[in-house]
């Protein structure tokens, strides 16, 4: 008979090495005695990433440095039952305070989501919720003095951070606003600008360990944490903003296309605000390309179905899940965070979805239960907490 | 043979016969592997290279049943002309085995030293793992200890939000 709680501990280390995120540690370690001791926790989010205080020299002026933040998203379900029929899941992105507090914000942008409704619990116990960490967004807030907590500004520009084994060392990679890209690692005073631009760059990545970019025509690069850059792929040029994203252990380019289009009602007819107001004239997001890296012939190459894969664009972090687990929409589409919608279901801008089967795309209103993975919360998690309550007032004396 | 090599005859020495190497488990099974094979075990490669006359290797940390298994994945992955895409598909059936069998193959990959197996065998029941709650991964393996008192207060904190 397999007994898994006396395997030695360096295969369970092993094993816990492969597990890929933060949070699936948390849940080895959750198992059993000899589980838990075979593997250090993660680094919390005390350490750092969170409390990270970095200067801004050399990528911009006036203030006293950055504070650099670090979100996580994630997708919540229900423990599989054989019985019932598994509800959507809840996709979120929380982030820590310092008094270890979660804070929720709009997957797809910086909006928090705030104040949380009344009805929404104090505590989540997450013991049998199912978690898959989908990914990371790290942001810099300009600091100020005196220092006014949240309401720093914040560094407009996506940022991607890497961070040593050890969590002594780290990376941070980001597109300077001439488009030129900067780079900052521990122990430095100043950001180092990359010459290298034949193109503005559009969006950074940390995949697989490494720091990768992408210009405004595809030009893919990877660079080093010398400085150095190595093209990955030629331009393929197309759309109007491109975007780097994770899918299944593959780096993927999304090619967004945009025309400007002025407001109008159902009938077509400009509307009085866009008749009065120039800024209506907005970029409207009308379809999206997908290519997949061929590393060898250094060429990304279109890819028409995504099959399971559901692709998530945000301002700061691009992610992927599979619709089986999302139990909310069909496989082979794109969310994105749009900026033609003002409002959406939550804070922030509104979310569109692009359909590659049929190649619609509209706001996330427009089809019917997506909107059940954002916001409002599931019903399943108001019970799960009340279980807890329940159980707190049964010991209060 | 020093004539020049010509376009149409091959000028090496004929092939010398595959030389086999025969294991016995623990339970006296004997299995025969082709040396090449036995040598993605860093274990049977030092026992080939001190035991240079002798062909019988004991393997007494493992059973018939998984020494069988095993000479199977060597053998298929000592094999020449196959694809990654193709041994990818073989190792994925390979290890489509419940977890007794699974854990069977981990500590046989280990006793032997056989790294592609032993990646693969952890990668699997990492794949396992991930996503699931403490709940489920104990049902998974049918783990039935459990955690100190102290330690289960750890836990409770660490599966848990606070909110505002």
């Amino acid at each position: 008979m397999a007994e898994w709680s006396q395997m030695p501990e360096d295969l369970l280390r092993l094993i816990a090495r492969r597990l890929g995120t933060q949070f699936d540690v948390l849940r080895f370690r959750s198992v059993c005695s000899s589980w838990r001791s075979s593997v250090a926790p993660s680094p919390g989010p005390s350490r750092r990433g969170r409390s990270l205080i970095l200067p801004n020299d050399g990528i911009s002026d006036a203030a006293l440095g950055f504070h650099l933040s670090k979100s996580t998203i994630f997708l919540l379900g229900v423990a599989r039952s054989r019985d019932q029929d598994a509800p959507a899941g809840w996709l979120l992105k929380v982030k820590e305070d310092v008094r270890r507090r979660m804070n929720l914000l709009n997957p797809l942008s910086r909006s928090p989501i705030a104040p949380l409704p009344e009805d929404f619990p104090r505590v989540l116990d997450l013991m049998d919720l199912r978690l898959l960490e989908l990914g990371h967004e790290y942001v810099l807030q300009y600091m100020s003095y005196p220092p006014c907590g949240n309401d720093g500004h914040l560094y407009l520009e996506k940022v991607v951070f890497l961070c040593s084994d050890d969590g002594n060392d780290f990376a941070l990679l980001t597109i300077h606003v001439s488009g030129k890209l900067a780079m900052l690692k521990s122990g430095q005073k100043r950001w180092s600008v990359i010459r290298d631009m034949p193109s503005p760059y559009d969006d950074v990545i940390l995949f697989k360990g490494e720091f990768y970019a992408v210009d405004g025509t595809g030009r893919t690069v990877l660079v080093g944490l010398d400085l150095g850059v190595t093209l990955v792929a030629e331009s393929n040029f197309g759309g109007d903003k491109k975007f780097l994203v994770e899918s299944v252990g593959e780096l993927l380019l999304v090619d967004m296309y945009l025309s400007l289009d002025v407001e109008t009602d159902h009938d077509g007819v400009v509307t009085e605000l866009a008749e009065n107001f120039d800024y209506i004239t907005r970029e409207r997001t009308v379809r999206f390309k997908v290519y997949k890296l061929d590393r060898e012939e250094k060429v990304w190459n279109e890819v028409k179905d995504l099959g399971d894969r559901v692709l998530f664009l945000g301002d700061d972090c691009t992610f992927s899940a599979s619709a089986a687990d999302l139990r909310a929409c069909k496989g082979n589409c794109i969310f994105f965070s749009d900026n033609w919608e003002l409002e959406g279901p939550l804070k922030g801008p509104g979310i569109g979805v692009y359909d590659m089967d049929s190649g619609k795309i509209g706001p996330l209103e427009d089809y019917a239960g997506y909107s059940e993975l954002f916001w409002p919360p599931p019903d399943w998690i108001a019970s799960t907490t009340s279980e807890v309550q329940n159980q707190l007032e049964a010991l209060a004396v | 043979m020093s004539s020049p090599p010509s376009a149409s005859a091959s000028s090496s020495p004929p092939p010398c016969p595959k030389k086999m190497i025969t294991l016995r488990s623990s339970d006296g099974a004997t299995f025969e592997i082709e040396e090449t094979a036995a040598l993605q075990s860093k274990t049977l490669e030092n026992m080939i290279h001190e035991n240079c006359a002798s062909t019988l290797i004991p393997v007494p940390n493992i059973t018939g049943e998984v020494l069988a298994r095993v000479v199977e994945f060597c053998s298929k992955h000592a094999e020449a002309g196959v694809d990654d895409e193709s041994l990818g598909a073989w190792d994925e059936e390979f290890v489509a085995v419940d977890h007794t069998t699974l854990f069977d193959y981990i500590r046989a990959a280990n006793f032997l030293e056989i790294p592609t197996l032993l990646d693969l065998g952890c990668q699997t029941v990492a794949d396992m793992i991930k996503g699931k709650t403490p709940d489920e991964i104990k049902k998974t393996f049918k783990i039935t200890t459990a955690c100190t008192p102290e330690e289960e207060e750890e836990v409770r904190g660490e599966n848990q939000w606070a909110f505002e």
